[in-house]
């Protein structure tokens, strides 16, 4: 337990009515201890259920758990509580991008940022929505502007959204020619997961070879940890994009598609 | 991989088959246990093991088939813990043999099946025309037994079997 | 649908089987149980945990399949298919028969 957990909780247990819940809670939830700040949350909120700090706190912690729609009831109280919660727009427009509701999401995320708090993540997400929303208005990068073989790491930087999709391409012999693949540690396993995947590919050749169904186009599945497609693109590579499994398929196979076109013309141009 | 052959014209379907089911071993055998070619063997007293056992088997299976169901079975299996075993005839016009081979995890016995009906058609079409059949010797048969195991382990070069 | 096949996972032997005239369900048991074998494997190798719905888009057509137990269930369709309501019936036929 951290001096700061400690602090909070000698505190909370000196006064069990103060609203130091709402900062151990959220220390609790921060730290990745999302069972005891979600006791921690629901105990501050028996003493103070008006409270949409309260609220916007178990929401967050549901949000945490995956508990999605139940951390949007919890946003929506917030916001009756207080119409003009930062954080709760926010987060509205979080969970329902995650349930594919792109319209809804749009509206609280721009509200958000009318609001004047907005942070970075919020122009981030709301790119993300116009993409699903309205991808014809999308610029294909010009062909001068493809990242050159230094910037291979991030050749797929400006097609990925954000922090729940990552993109790599991949050699005939399973080597990483560029993109990025950074473990939920932080650490860089680009190699290794290139490697790994990129066995699937052989078994899909094998397949194609007997089954009268042309040369395969593209391979996606969905493991628990990620929604994983790949696609052939020129000599022998083969690149491919992970994203969060709450991410609709049609929008993976649109983001492997752009990938895609980007390897095909960063291999032309690598040549 | 390493594919050796007695006969030439057995060694690029076998090759195939090998590359293509990912087999650890695989002996093709003629009936009366004279080796035809081999892959994952290393020592000859090992080929010379798996080719009686696997003539035997082939017989007495053969034999059990015909008392079960009036006809020899056409393919036999067996799980083991780590590794898998697959036995089955395949027919030339240069007469019958038997393709024996042990896999592991790598592949999967629907995979070594579908392979295996590949090589037949390919052995049936690489097969040359069968030369007159003379009597089988017991002094002819160890005689191509040495030589079959001599080209195996690189001390003779195949028999190269063009039709005549 | 071009046809329908339930197969060992392990084996790649055919369990049951509804395919449509020319189509050797063998051969379809015994590839589709590698391809999914091959992507569980590499799932579990870069440590993405299980799999569940996989589905290849080729030129003339597509192979999905979704695993359950040592089975996985495999359906090879023409390119005209409704990908999104195969893969819900899909999802539910594993659910009804685990």
């Amino acid at each position: 337990m951290s001096d700061q957990i400690r602090h909070l909780s000698d505190e909370l247990a000196r006064d069990p009515s103060s609203l130091v819940f709402l900062q151990l809670g959220e220390t609790l939830r921060t730290s990745g201890q999302l069972d005891v700040a979600l006791r921690v949350s629901l105990r501050g909120l028996e003493r103070h259920a008006y409270s949409a700090e309260a609220h916007d706190l178990l929401a967050r912690i549901c949000a945490d758990r995956g508990e999605l729609q139940r951390a949007l009831d919890e946003w929506d109280m917030v916001l009756r509580l207080d119409p003009g919660h930062y954080g709760a727009r926010k987060g509205m427009g979080f969970v329902l991008y995650k349930q594919g509701r792109f319209s809804e999401s749009e509206q609280y995320l721009r509200e958000a940022a009318a609001s004047g708090e907005g942070d970075a993540s919020i122009s981030h997400a709301l790119a993300s929505v116009e993409r699903m929303l309205r991808p014809e208005v999308q610029q294909p990068q010009p062909e001068s502007a493809a990242p050159s073989r230094n910037d291979a790491r991030r050749l797929f930087a400006d097609i990925l959204a954000d922090g729940d999709q990552t993109a790599l391409l991949i050699d005939s012999s399973g080597l990483v020619l560029a993109g990025a693949y950074i473990s939920a540690e932080g650490h860089e396993v680009a190699e290794e997961i290139g490697a790994a995947l990129s066995g699937v590919r052989e078994e899909a050749e094998r397949a194609m070879r007997h089954l009268p169904l042309g040369a395969w186009t593209s391979i996606s599945f969905e493991a628990e940890a990620a929604t994983v497609a790949m696609a052939p693109v020129a000599n022998g590579a083969l690149v491919m994009v992970a994203a969060d499994p709450a991410m609709p398929q049609g929008f993976v196979r649109r983001v492997l598609e752009s990938c895609a076109a980007r390897s095909r013309s960063w291999l032309t141009g690598a040549a | 991989m390493t594919v050796t052959v007695a006969e030439a014209w057995v060694e690029e379907p076998l090759r195939r088959f090998v590359d293509d089911a990912r087999v650890v071993f695989a002996l093709l055998v003629h009936p009366s246990g004279q080796v035809m070619g081999q892959h994952g063997f290393t020592r000859a007293v090992d080929v010379m093991s798996a080719c009686a056992l696997a003539a035997a088997i082939n017989a007495s299976a053969g034999a059990l088939g015909r008392e079960l169901e009036a006809r020899p079975f056409q393919e036999l299996y067996h799980a083991g813990l780590e590794r898998q075993v697959f036995l089955a005839e395949a027919v030339t016009v240069r007469g019958a043999c038997v393709l024996i081979t042990a896999f592991g995890r790598e592949t999967s016995l629907g995979l070594v099946r579908l392979y295996f009906q590949e090589f037949r058609q390919a052995l049936a079409a690489a097969a040359p025309q069968a030369e007159k059949a003379g009597p089988v010797l017991a002094a002819d048969f160890e005689r191509e037994l040495d030589r079959s195991m001599a080209v195996l382990f690189g001390r003779a070069r195949p028999r190269d079997l063009t039709p005549v | 649908m071009v046809g329908c096949v339930v197969a060992d996972a392990h084996d790649g032997i055919v369990v049951e089987a509804v395919v449509r005239q020319g189509v050797n369900s063998n051969t379809v048991a015994a590839l589709a149980a590698s391809l999914y074998g091959g992507a569980v494997q590499s799932a579990r190798a870069a440590g993405m945990g299980e799999v569940g719905f996989l589905r290849l888009e080729a030129e003339r057509g597509h192979v999905f399949a979704i695993g359950w137990g040592d089975l996985v269930l495999v359906v090879i369709a023409d390119v005209s298919v409704n990908v999104g309501q195969l893969r819900v019936d899909m999802l539910k036929s594993r659910e009804s028969l685990a």
